[in-house]
């Protein structure tokens, strides 16, 4: 056995490694939700309040200060805008949490890299399991809310996990990415908080893809959250099925983007322990 | 050091290559082949950029590449062979590799060139604790580590409470580890590392940090992993690797100096520190003149050793039947009164009682001085002086033992006392209780220039001429 043997990068190992690894993932990702709120008084609680609060603000923000309007429907109702937005503001988190934290993963764990042997490789997968985990618990007060709203929740609603995938393969790309290089060059964490942000507006979160003039058009399909945001928000709201044809293109896409991640974490993981 | 370098006539190496064709998993616990370790050193991190994207650009235009780092060697064309079951030292001074060498055994660290080749699950403990989170619990970090270390949940839960008693850190258990001080902190490491099951052991000279309870404890755990297990064992200390290795690898400057017999290695390596410090004075040590009259040098030759004698403390780890029970034990004058602090060279009595709880035809009580390292020093039992008339004990009895020996000097540092009682012969007994540590003694000064204990010397003399007698 060569514990120097190099580690293996083809797209068969990026699974493997996770399914190898799933109770030290699943260990790892409790610890990482359960910590985030350790000595808060409403301890977990927070995570259902948090996403609750911003659903608040932001339709309070967008519907009376700025009397954003979303699309043709006359009769749209202030809460109906709250849900259509949610629904972006939810898998912007999403994203945003696994871009943001990247940077961080291998330069706050010196211990994984420089004292044991450790499966490094999985740290990225931890960090989008408690991302999924606070989008579960975004997309329970989503529903919740639809149902208080007197909306029913259209059966295409199961869909939803299906339309998610491909953006998980692509936050679990980011990660590998980000991670790996800010070891050598420090600066990125500086600049992902940028980034998430840019995101965020130039996706269809706060205001519909149609508002932007055409010749923006190309910037927003850029965003790999513009195409799901507009199906998720199929499924669950308008109950329509998604777009199939699209979906499998983008998932083939967000594959190949996650396995280019993980290939650049596998080979530049070797020099961790230098830099660090 | 060069003429020690690798040769064919190194019997050591040759014996080794002359079996190596057969399975190396087999024979092996590690095989280290020519490997190297160079560190870029970058002054300014930009520049690790730019050697990775510029130089890299300028040779796929065929332009000849600038350097933007420099290069530090840590460790150098170094070849070494483990065999299973064995114990190696690697020893040298700071800085010569020897840490970089063990992480690159352990896979943490990647070499430059070469190759290593690993049989069987290793557990290192390097410098100051494995790879503990320092945000997470004691308790997190335990379950985490041992399964990073190959144990599966369940194990982990099994072994737990056994793993939280080793380390012996009481409610500290479930605070962050960045709460720990030094010694906490490697108690819990060596705690997990001594139950993973590991095949091969990586300590890098930790063992230190501990009190000497825990010490004593660590070392009573090397000495039974070694039996069936290989042990790398770095240090700086030739004592202690003298003391614990079979073998030992000398490492001057990243490279492999010598390898052989650990007895050997460490000689050389005094034999090499005390050429460097010598040597200035060497030069200018002018040849004494010549004086006809033999001049006797009559160094101080007093004992000075203190030492500090604790009370026993029958809350140690202990195992045995249970027949009978070390009540206690305590150092004294041979008047009988009792001594907390002695020097060496001291007349002293060594008494222990023993509470007795079945009847014992013919019950034996021993002790055991170690020192720091485990290393049994001196000791002795009732046996003998009882062999022909054994005093029989019945169950409710306290007996006491007494030993008179003159208290050698002792080096400086923490030593331990087993007590043990037994029932039936040299050969053949049944340990009744065995006492782990019950009394500390502390030495803190000590004039033993070399050895593991001192005795007190009459005289000494130097002196011009034949010898008197």
């Amino acid at each position: 056995m060569n514990p120097h043997a190099r580690h293996s990068a083809s797209p068969n190992a990026m699974f493997a490694s996770l399914i190898a690894n799933r109770r030290l993932v699943a260990q790892l990702t409790r610890r990482e939700v359960v910590s985030r709120y350790r000595g808060s008084i409403a301890g977990l609680a927070w995570s259902f309040f948090n996403p609750l609060l911003m659903l608040g603000i932001y339709t309070f923000v967008f519907s009376t200060v700025f009397k954003a309007r979303w699309g043709v429907e006359a009769e749209e109702s202030r809460a109906g805008f709250a849900v259509i937005l949610f629904v972006g503001v939810m898998l912007h988190g999403l994203l945003a949490e696994c871009i943001t934290k990247a940077p961080g993963l291998i330069l706050n764990n010196v211990s994984y890299v420089k004292k044991v042997v450790f499966p490094l490789e999985i740290l990225p997968w931890v960090a989008v399991g408690s991302a999924l985990f606070h989008a579960a618990i975004s997309l329970g007060v989503l529903l919740l809310a639809q149902l208080v709203l007197g909306h029913a929740i259209p059966w295409t609603a199961l869909l939803f996990p299906l339309v998610l995938l491909p953006l998980v393969l692509v936050a679990a790309g980011f990660s590998w990415l980000l991670a790996a290089t800010s070891v050598y060059i420090r600066d990125i964490g500086m600049i992902t908080g940028l980034f998430a942000t840019i995101l965020l507006f130039l996706a269809p979160v706060f205001y519909p893809l149609s508002a932007l003039p055409d010749e923006y058009h190309w910037l927003m399909l850029l965003n790999p959250l513009t195409f799901i945001i507009e199906q998720s928000r199929l499924v669950l709201l308008s109950g329509n099925v998604p777009d199939w044809q699209g979906l499998g293109v983008f998932f083939v896409v967000a594959l190949s983007f996650a396995w280019i991640g993980f290939w650049w974490f596998q080979r530049t993981r070797n020099g961790f322990a230098d830099v660090l | 050091m060069g003429s020690q370098m690798y040769s064919e006539a190194d019997p050591v190496r040759n014996c080794q290559s002359a079996d190596a064709k057969s399975d190396p998993a087999q024979s092996y616990a590690i095989r280290i082949s020519a490997v190297s370790k160079c560190f870029r050193i970058y002054d300014r991190p930009q520049d690790r950029l730019k050697q990775s994207l510029v130089a890299r650009f300028a040779r796929l235009v065929g332009r000849e590449d600038r350097r933007y780092f420099r290069e530090f060697w840590a460790v150098r064309d170094v070849s070494l062979d483990v065999r299973r079951g064995e114990t190696l030292g690697i020893i040298g001074r700071n800085g010569s590799g020897k840490s970089t060498l063990l992480q690159m055994i352990c896979g943490t660290l990647t070499p430059s060139a070469g190759s290593i080749e690993v049989y069987g699950r290793v557990a290192a403990l390097l410098e100051l604790g494995s790879g503990f989170n320092p945000e997470f619990t004691g308790r997190e970090n335990v379950h985490l580590n041992a399964m990073v270390l190959g144990l599966t949940q369940a194990q982990v839960d099994e072994r737990f409470d056994a793993i939280v008693e080793f380390a012996d850190i009481g409610e500290f258990i479930d605070q962050p580890v960045k709460t720990y001080s030094s010694g906490m902190y490697v108690r819990l490491a060596f705690a997990v590392i001594a139950h993973v099951d590991a095949d091969i052991l990586v300590i890098d000279e930790a063992l230190s940090v501990g009190d000497v309870f825990f010490t004593q404890k660590c070392m009573r755990f090397l000495r039974k992993f070694q039996e069936t297990g290989t042990v790398v064992f770095v240090s700086h200390d030739a004592a202690a690797v003298t003391n614990l290795c079979n073998r030992a690898a000398l490492l001057d400057s990243g490279r492999l100096a010598m390898v052989g017999d650990a007895k050997s290695v460490c000689e050389a390596y005094h034999a090499s520190g005390y050429e460097q410090s010598l040597r200035p004075a060497r030069k200018t040590a002018a040849p004494s003149e010549k004086t006809v009259a033999p001049k006797v040098v009559k160094p101080k030759i007093t004992p000075v050793s203190e030492m500090n004698v604790f009370r026993f403390d029958p809350e140690r780890s202990r195992f045995g039947s249970g027949a009978a029970t070390i009540a206690g034990a305590a150092l004294a004058d041979s008047e009988g009164h009792p001594l907390f602090r002695i020097v060496g060279g001291e007349a002293v009595r060594l008494v222990v009682e023993v509470d007795i709880h079945a009847r014992l035809h013919s019950p034996i009580v021993g002790f055991m001085l170690k020192d720091r390292l485990g290393q049994a020093l001196f000791g002795d039992n009732t046996y003998l002086a009882y062999e022909r008339d054994p005093v029989p004990v019945e169950p409710g009895d306290r007996i006491c033992a007494e030993f008179e020996f003159v208290m050698p000097i002792l080096q400086q540092g923490h030593y331990s006392v087993d007590l043990a009682v037994a029932d039936g012969t040299y050969l053949e007994h049944e340990q009744a209780d065995w006492l782990h540590d019950g009394l500390i003694i502390e030495s803190h000064t000590s004039s033993v220039s070399t050895g593991l204990v001192g005795i007190p010397f009459q005289n000494i003399r130097l002196f011009r001429g034949r010898r008197t007698t």
